[in-house]
């Protein structure tokens, strides 16, 4: 009795600083910078399982919490380790003040290492030249790239901060092939997008296109032209979803090698908006 | 002018709201005589979640519009609240821990309190509050910071206010209080934070502590033993609970043992978590206890609110419990002696080949979590989280929200903790996509667990569910739809989308004679009548 109060002891006096350091961003002036040895990168994925992984899910890619893959770079890492450590008031995003400066950097290392296919690849292609193969491929169309080009597909803006370049030439060959997870809640799953879906009413009308959303009693789909079609499951005949199909085109047979791997080292150079 | 207007509108108001009644404790035990209130958590001390109001029916509930809607002004975190309704006063929760009345008829707020929240520790939990309880003029809440407290019922004001637990060691309270003759007992939640569970009963005038209870043993008591030779943590008491005035016990669940996913410290069966236990609110001892995980490391608490009914079993009367667990079993056991009387399976899992005589799990091997990510269904929030079921003593169904999805379970090195200092996960998961996961409203025979009927829902939701006697299950979705089905067949018959996802349990009440249905969509409070 008398060592297990020695222990709570100690333990509220170690809690009590965790819960002063958590009141603020932590007075701690040692500047974050993202560890990234392999024995870093270790700790930090510790750290993180033992931290982070509960509401942002093992790989980061957001369950209650939102998805952290591609945010070291976004927001910098002095940023991101001041939220770490002091956490955002008013969210679930509770401040982490006990971890010390090493330890905000090792788990930021480790978050970039998270959420990017084929991360040590390098695209081969020319970006310039890829350029002119996206203006001249219809891809405009249905992406847009910083404000510009149609959206009937995802928007391409970040699309090189987000995927590897394995992860782009597969979808420019067999699109479909991979569909991405939204940045959903690991409460109900990760619902898969652009998912293609087939959808026969009671008339025999047939629709075919994009999911764009789906609840327990409707569905809208998005269809190769841009245009939304709402149902209640109820007066569907057939619903049928197709992971594999989609509303793109494969670009195999009309792109040579070369105008791929130029497209694949454009898509991979596209890191967000530049600011003005 | 525009000023006596509206003094004029705020007099003629005051004037026109129902006066607050007393609650005695006698009328809490006779809930089920006035069905236009909804006195408690779980509608009444059996936490069947059943309403005997009959004015919605199958025929006509397509006609339900919204009536009133309640937003509160600045929510801090997810709404879950299931209100108490009291003569035509509506008491609800808003995150983390403010209480609310409203005018049961219009929704117009007539009082609302707030604690005072100062550098609040929230491990591994959502800041969030599920509801009151009420006794006598008091309205009782419990708050994220781990106080009691007792409010005035017609004015909000502070009559005591306790210090449950050291918040700062990762205590949190998100779950209702339940309140019996004299006393009010209040669980905790913070297993992710590695305390020591407990169980607390105070007087109800006073607020003075009467008893608790821990959960988890302390080193040198007898089940230490079941602990290796590690400190006993978790199996917390975060939910709700159930009460037989007749037998004098009161019915509460227990979560994981800490750390979660890697129990190799803790070889055992870690009593008392993943247990419930059958408590005298007098004295404080338990008389019986039911395990249903033991050494459990799927994070599968057996926090699940449970239901009493009484049933025939083998041509006997029997008093029954019914509980639908975390790990995706349903099992019924005789309230009076904790003994095992049936259980199956009431969603898809693949952790265990059934349950042997006495209701243990005969555990396949290899099913824990693993390095690599080894994939169990169900996930790590479980086949039911900490939604309520109901219980329909007409039709004598249990109305499950099953949440049908799969996890790869991984293992965590990182076991070594300090209690109330760091979230204590040595591990997690990878949960299915969401196409790979679903839902379902299921209707099961509540002697035995036997599915009658299945209402699939796009996800797995966080949606309880209400029976009432005019043929009605209601319940919603994820995603944002709420519904009506018929209690018999399970057949749609009504649904409305209201924007966001639904969190909460659905209660039912009349005013002035009329039906109303309550749900929270977002965060926003909706109520729906017959126009």
């Amino acid at each position: 009795m008398k060592s297990i109060g020695a222990v709570s002891l100690v333990a509220t006096a170690i809690c009590m600083l965790t819960a002063a350091a958590q009141a603020q961003i932590p007075r701690d002036p040692t500047p974050i910078v993202a560890k990234t040895s392999p024995a870093d990168i270790a700790n930090g994925k510790l750290l993180f399982e033992a931290t982070c992984s509960r509401c942002h899910g093992l790989d980061g890619g957001g369950s209650d919490g939102p998805s952290l893959q591609g945010v070291p770079d976004r927001l910098g890492d002095q940023a991101m380790g001041d939220i770490i450590r002091g956490g955002i008031p008013g969210t679930g995003m509770n401040g982490f003040g006990s971890l010390n400066a090493e330890e905000t950097g090792q788990v930021i290392g480790y978050i970039r290492t998270l959420g990017r296919t084929a991360e040590a690849a390098v695209a081969k292609g020319d970006a310039a030249r890829g350029k002119s193969v996206y203006a001249s491929s219809g891809c405009t169309h249905c992406h847009i790239i910083n404000g510009e080009g149609g959206g009937v597909g995802p928007e391409l803006s970040r699309v090189g901060a987000m995927r590897g370049p394995s992860y782009l030439r597969t979808t420019l060959l067999t699109p479909g092939a991979i569909l991405p997870k939204e940045a959903g809640a690991m409460e109900r799953g990760r619902w898969t997008q652009f998912l293609f879906v087939h959808a026969v009413t009671k008339d025999g009308h047939s629709y075919e296109g994009t999911r764009v959303y789906e609840d327990s009693f409707t569905i809208e789909l998005k269809d190769a032209t841009g245009k939304f079609h709402s149902f209640r499951k109820l007066e569907l005949t057939k619903l049928e979803k197709l992971p594999g199909r989609s509303v793109m085109p494969s670009f195999k047979d009309t792109l040579s090698l070369p105008q791929l791997d130029d497209l694949v080292a454009y898509l991979s150079s596209l890191k967000g908006a530049q600011a003005q | 002018m525009k000023q006596i207007r509206i003094i004029f509108a705020f007099c003629a108001l005051t004037a026109a709201l129902p006066t607050v009644a007393q609650v005695p404790y006698d009328r809490l035990v006779k809930s089920d005589s006035e069905p236009a209130n909804w006195l408690m958590y779980g509608g009444n001390y059996y936490d069947q979640r059943f309403s005997g109001l009959k004015q919605l029916t199958p025929q006509n509930v397509a006609g339900l519009k919204m009536a009133w809607a309640y937003q509160p002004t600045r929510p801090a975190g997810n709404v879950e609240t299931s209100p108490v309704v009291v003569d035509g006063i509506m008491y609800v929760t808003e995150p983390p821990s403010t209480v609310t009345a409203l005018d049961a008829h219009t929704g117009a707020k007539l009082w609302t309190w707030s604690p005072l929240l100062k550098n609040v520790v929230a491990i591994g939990l959502f800041q969030t509050n599920r509801g009151v309880a009420v006794l006598d003029n008091r309205v009782y809440v419990a708050t994220i910071d781990a106080h009691l407290v007792c409010l005035d019922a017609k004015t909000g004001a502070v009559i005591w206010n306790t210090v449950v637990a050291d918040n700062k060691m990762g205590y949190a309270i998100t779950g209702p209080p339940l309140a019996i003759d004299g006393r009010v007992m209040i669980g905790t939640g913070g297993s992710e934070a590695a305390v020591r569970g407990l169980l607390d009963c105070f007087d109800a005038k006073t607020g003075k502590r009467l008893w608790r209870i821990w959960t988890v043993p302390a080193a040198g008591e007898p089940e230490a033993a079941t602990w290796g030779n590690s400190v006993p943590a978790g199996g917390t008491t975060w939910n709700a609970a159930a009460y037989d005035p007749k037998l004098n016990l009161v019915y509460w669940g227990t979560g994981n043992p800490a750390p979660d996913w890697n129990g190799d410290e803790r070889p055992g069966s870690n009593l008392y978590t993943c247990s419930l236990l059958a408590i005298d609110p007098v004295t404080g001892k338990v008389k019986w206890y039911f395990q249903f995980s033991p050494h459990e490391t799927h994070d599968w608490d057996a926090s699940e609110p449970p239901i009493l009914f009484d049933g025939v079993v083998g041509g006997k009367s029997r008093k029954l419990l019914g509980f639908a667990n975390r790990n995706a079993f349903y099992y019924v056991l005789d309230r009076e002696t904790g003994k095992f009387v049936a259980g199956q399976p009431y969603a898809k899992q693949t952790w265990a080949k059934g349950l042997d005589a006495e209701g243990q799990p005969i555990v396949i091997p290899d099913t824990g979590p693993s390095s690599e990510g080894n994939l169990v269904f169900p996930s790590i929030t479980g086949a039911i989280n900490w939604t309520s079921n109901s219980y329909s003593p007409v039709t004598k169904m249990f109305y499950v929200d099953a949440r049908e999805m799969g996890s790869y379970f991984v293992k965590g090195t990182n076991t070594h903790w300090e209690m109330g200092k760091f979230p204590m996960n040595a591990g997690g998961e990878r949960a299915l996509s969401g196409d790979d996961a679903y839902g379902a409203i299921r209707a099961l025979e509540a002697t035995t667990g036997k599915m009658k009927w299945e209402f699939r829902l796009h996800s797995p939701s966080w949606v309880g569910t209400l029976a009432t006697a005019g043929g009605l299950v209601f319940s919603g979705t994820d995603e944002g739809n709420f519904f009506a089905l018929d209690a018999v067949t399970g057949k749609p018959l009504w649904d409305v989308y209201l924007g966001s996802s639904l969190r909460s349990n659905p209660v039912t009440y009349a005013v002035d004679g009329k039906q109303y249905v309550f749900v929270t969509a977002g965060t926003t409070y909706f109520v729906f009548g017959l126009p």
